[in-house]
């Protein structure tokens, strides 16, 4: 029996969907079955990123008030082995979807998959209520800015009064070298506000816009920096000890420092 | 936030909110709406002073207003101060003589030795109160988290968000902390907060009302 992890954040824009779309296709690529789940009903972005919006015929909405059957309504990712999405309907809104609805499917794909993602709207409505009723563990996104932690800190609030356990952090959109001018939040600071679990670093990555409008996961393009840093947190998050690396400033030096390692 | 019938102004003691008793009680009331709307920190709890030029209130308005600030905003009036036309000493200094501010009298429950525990951090949109004792926090309260309590607050980590400790008036309950970076701390009527960007010290710090009337922190040593 597979787990359900609900990615969610508090503030939008901190990367959830990006985060869902290349961490399911990360642990598909390293051979676990996967299905991820958009719940950002009425706002749907998960098709998208994924490049299969053209493929969605029906919609979790569809299975909730039974017009068809789960597995019908799963969306195959051609590109790896195992990879399914149940899009959100873009017609509902968040509030047409009970807690309980959300649960029954949630339940009935961890039966036969090793992963259910989640991916949680923004705000801490209805529409997260949702996202996280089925939920056995959580994973934080946040960015290292203010609003984005402090949202985050309230979601893990919430997120453990309903005795989600584990809850780990990623933390998206790292600047080494702003964190170094002191013009950004460190890593450390952020896990001593948070004082949860890190699960990974993602480097800021300008690759991510491309991928999403071209609706390829940035794990496809591997060697990137954000591609290495998705793919080392899933194989975290299927028990692997993999260490964190500490983040390398790019700069002109370091570059001239790893063509002469590399020649070496 | 100008307003010509009522203001809301802190002092040494505390907030005062100044009226014009020249105009009816209605015309008040939605001006203390208009202001209390305005503010964005809720006051609920806080005691203030009544300040007016005369001329004065008749009892029963007064008892109206107080019920009003009282039920609609949760403010507790702690006394009226009614100033001269001239110059801005009160010449009177009467204390309210309702039931609101006598069941509020301070140290009203003799039982501040007790305490409520929390054992885990308090994060943002979460808060806990004893409004019978004091509050012992194992970890850290964030910004956006909050402790209220009738004695104490000691946290047993970093203090980031908020603490009201003598929410009953006691004024001689204090705030404890391993790093006291607060975004405010009030004790009984008094409102205290850091200057922006103030950082960690690296020691404990205790918070107090001191002989100026005013909320002083400092480096805890030992009591």
């Amino acid at each position: 029996m597979g787990k359900v992890i609900v990615i969610t954040s508090g503030k939008g824009g901190v990367g959830k969907t990006t985060s869902t779309a290349n961490l399911g296709t990360a642990l598909a690529m390293i051979g676990k079955t996967v299905v991820m789940v958009d719940a950002d009903v009425g706002l749907r972005n998960l098709d998208v990123v994924m490049g299969l919006e053209s493929r969605v015929v029906y919609t979790s909405m569809d299975v909730f008030e039974k017009r068809c059957e789960l597995y019908k309504a799963l969306v195959k990712d051609r590109r790896v082995e195992d990879l399914m999405l149940l899009a959100a309907s873009q017609r509902n809104r968040k509030d047409d979807i009970k807690p309980e609805q959300m649960q029954e499917v949630c339940e009935k794909l961890k039966q036969e998959y090793d992963f259910v993602l989640v991916d949680s709207p923004a705000g801490i409505e209805q529409g997260f209520r949702n996202a996280a009723a089925g939920a056995d563990e959580a994973i934080i996104i946040t960015t290292p800015d203010l609003s984005a932690i402090r949202d985050a800190d309230r979601i893990i609030g919430l997120l453990q009064n309903q005795e989600i356990q584990p809850i780990n952090l990623v933390l998206n959109r790292l600047s080494p070298a702003l964190v170094k001018k002191g013009n950004m939040i460190s890593k450390n600071d952020v896990l001593d506000f948070l004082n949860i679990d890190l699960l990974g670093v993602v480097p800021e990555d300008t690759g991510v816009i491309a991928s999403t409008n071209r609706g390829i996961p940035l794990v496809h393009n591997a060697g990137s920096q954000g591609a290495e840093a998705y793919m080392r947190i899933a194989r975290r998050m299927t028990g692997q000890r993999v260490p964190i690396p500490e983040m390398r400033e790019e700069n002109f030096f370091s570059h001239v420092a790893n063509w002469f390692s590399r020649n070496k | 936030m100008e307003n010509s019938i009522v203001k809301l102004r802190g002092y040494k003691d505390g907030l005062h909110l100044i009226i014009n008793p020249k105009v009816s009680l209605p015309e008040i009331e939605t001006a203390i709406q208009e202001l209390l709307g305005e503010m964005n920190q809720p006051l609920a709890g806080t005691s203030i002073h009544i300040d007016m030029r005369p001329p004065i209130f008749t009892s029963e308005d007064l008892n109206n207003l107080e019920t009003h600030l009282t039920e609609k905003y949760n403010l507790v009036v702690s006394g009226v101060n009614v100033f001269d036309e001239e110059n801005e000493s009160p010449i009177l200094a009467a204390p309210a003589t309702h039931s609101i501010s006598q069941s509020l009298a301070a140290d009203n429950h003799p039982d501040f030795e007790h305490a409520h525990i929390v054992r885990q951090m308090i994060r943002s949109g979460q808060t806990t109160s004893c409004l019978t004792g004091s509050v012992i926090v194992y970890g850290d309260v964030n910004p956006g988290g909050e402790v209220v309590a009738a004695g104490d607050i000691i946290v047993l980590g970093a203090l980031r968000g908020s603490a009201h400790a003598g929410i009953n008036g006691r004024l001689t309950s204090v705030i404890i902390a391993m790093e006291l970076i607060p975004l405010q701390l009030q004790i009984g009527s008094y409102v205290n907060r850091p200057p922006i960007g103030e950082k960690p010290r690296g020691y404990p710090e205790i918070a107090r009302v001191g002989a100026e009337d005013i909320i002083i922190v400092e480096e805890f040593i030992k009591f």
